[in-house]
């Protein structure tokens, strides 16, 4: 579905991601796991176009076929196309309130259609309760809820999290990662960026380690979780 | 320092003809044209004396609530696109000139009905706008605000100029395109079409703006840009058309203002807006700079308090006036009268 292939993203001179490949098929959760300033972030980014790369493609077969380079297509048109970015920190519009973010969330689609904020409700009840708030009065853990709410009002079919569990407690991580673990169930393919290696290692199908801009190490979820080097690394030995 | 040395004096002065000034105040308020006449009454008789006293009192609130409503009009469209742009459009006033002159063009050279006038300024000045934004703003979307802000002085100088050189600086006269008349309260108390309208018009055009940013999908956009540009692109809105929209519909409601400042104040030259457009900065920033009802009170409270200043202290006085209050609120509220602060949960 999403295949990225040698890029290359610089800020300024700062050579922030070298040749970084990997591929995201289709009903698949992949993980890209790595620490801070490893470039997790800035290959999301570069995805969704808000940084565009020096060198490389971004393929991506869209819902009607064929293969589509994301490198030429504007941020705007992203969503459109299937793809939605929960950013890290999970950038909701604060002072709207909880219904109009969702809005925004379906804003390619016109008017949001009322089985999808329904959907969106469902899985997260806390958010009808509290629909008519401003999102800035939310918990870190309702906000959480809204950024991936927003996103599923586009129905993508390949969602991306930006650390999701970033700021919250245990329950609510696990209770954000049971959300995931139901999303790729009713057949969203997820890419997933996460310090939370272990949390991100034990739902991921596949899963790649990013260390300064480079892919080190890919494989299975499960391969990964396993490997001594990752265990001394990222899962605290 | 002299002037503030001299300053105390001046008020007592001022106060111990209150009432002279009162009357002569509302006649002529800084030299303008009068809103709104006072009637006689004849001096002398003390009952007569307090009612013209609150009369004047009465005409002194209706030209600042006028005069605010114009600073509110244009405080709006800066506070709309400084939220969605992050900029100060210092070419905004000139865009009012513009509208102005536009204006003055179909009615009295052409001699044309005022609405066509207000109809051909508010499309002018919109294509206006939002050329300015693509020619001079859009490019420098990257770079620092600092640049962007030198930007916009370069454009308001270059707006004068342009002015200057294709309608000269002799002053025009703006025709009263309101009418001359006026509706009777009571007594001697008559308030002139052109306050109505004005006042009128400033309210209709808050109401507008609020309900257009806080029921249509595009006001939606809009307000989401203004919070986060990138969140924004993320979630399909078309960032660049959304500045777009914003500043073509500043620049209209610059236009609206342009009338309605020269239907007051008729002398029209090319730097006629730059002042006002100062000055409803100044509102903007006083209100909280991004919101909507802030421009608007802010707009008002200006207005009222340059009268007032005018009228009941310094006539010379009263800008600097208004400005030191601006100082005495930023130091007190520093995000303005209905200023958010917001803060981030992480």
């Amino acid at each position: 579905m999403l295949k990225v292939d040698n890029i290359n993203v610089y800020y300024d001179k700062i050579h922030a991601i070298k040749d970084v490949s990997f591929e995201v098929n289709a009903g698949e959760v992949v993980a890209l796991i790595g620490a801070n300033g490893a470039g997790k972030t800035t290959t999301l980014h570069t995805i969704t176009g808000l940084i565009r790369p020096e060198s490389g493609s971004i393929s991506y077969t869209p819902e009607d076929g064929g293969i589509l380079d994301l490198a030429r297509v504007a941020p705007h048109k992203m969503v459109a196309r299937g793809l939605a970015h929960v950013p890290e920190g999970r950038r909701i519009f604060l002072q709207m309130t909880v219904l109009e973010n969702l809005e925004m969330g379906a804003f390619c689609k016109g008017k949001p259609a009322k089985e999808d904020l329904e959907n969106v409700f469902g899985r997260f009840p806390r958010l009808e309760e509290r629909k008519k708030q401003v999102a800035g009065t939310l918990s870190g853990g309702e906000q959480q809820m809204l950024a991936m709410g927003r996103a599923l009002m586009s129905h993508p079919r390949l969602l991306m999290l930006d650390e999701p569990s970033m700021g919250l407690s245990p329950i609510l991580v696990e209770q954000i990662f049971d959300i995931i673990a139901e999303l790729h169930k009713s057949g969203t393919t997820i890419l997933l960026v996460e310090q939370n290696a272990e949390m991100a290692l034990q739902i991921a199908d596949r899963a790649y380690v990013l260390e300064s801009g480079r892919v080190v190490m890919e494989g299975s979820g499960a391969e990964l979780a396993a490997s001594e080097e990752i265990r001394k690394a990222y899962l605290g030995g | 320092m002299a002037l503030f040395l001299l300053y105390p004096i001046n008020i007592t002065l001022r106060r111990g003809t209150r009432w002279k000034r009162g009357k002569r105040g509302a006649g002529s308020v800084r030299g303008f044209a009068p809103y709104a006449e006072s009637g006689g009454g004849a001096p002398g008789q003390p009952e007569a004396k307090l009612e013209v006293v609150s009369l004047s009192l009465v005409n002194n609130l209706i030209n600042g609530v006028s005069l605010g409503s114009v600073y509110a009009i244009i405080a709006l469209g800066y506070t709309m696109v400084y939220g969605i742009a992050k900029m100060l459009n210092f070419a905004h006033g000139d865009v009012i000139m513009v509208g102005a002159y536009i204006c003055f063009f179909i009615c009295s050279d052409f001699g044309m009905s005022p609405i066509l006038g207000i109809l051909a300024a508010v499309l002018v000045c919109t294509l206006l706008g939002v050329l300015i934004e693509q020619l001079a703003y859009k490019p420098l979307r990257q770079v620092t605000s600092l640049a962007v802000l030198i930007t916009a002085i370069g454009v308001s100088y270059f707006l004068q100029n342009a002015a200057q050189l294709m309608w000269t600086s002799n002053p025009r006269i703006f025709p009263a395109i309101f009418g001359s008349g006026g509706i009777q309260l009571i007594g001697d108390l008559t308030i002139p079409y052109k306050t109505l309208v004005t006042i009128g018009a400033c309210l209709v055009i808050m109401a507008g703006l609020i309900l257009f940013t806080g029921k249509t999908r595009t006001g939606k956009a809009m307000r989401a840009c203004s919070e986060d540009k990138d969140a924004a692109q993320l979630m399909g809105i078309n960032v660049n058309r959304t500045i777009s929209i914003t500043f073509a519909i500043g620049s209209a409601l610059a236009a609206v203002a342009g009338v309605l400042l020269c239907s007051a104040y008729p002398k029209l030259i090319p730097t006629t807006g730059s002042m006002p457009g100062i000055k409803a900065f100044t509102a903007a920033v006083f209100g909280g700079i991004g919101s909507i009802p802030g421009a608007f009170l802010g707009g008002i409270l200006l207005g009222v308090i340059e009268i007032f200043s005018s009228a009941y202290l310094s006539t010379e006085l009263a800008n600097a006036i208004v400005f030191l209050v601006l100082i005495v609120i930023l130091l007190v509220k520093p995000t303005g009268l209905l200023g958010k602060k917001v803060s981030e949960k992480v």
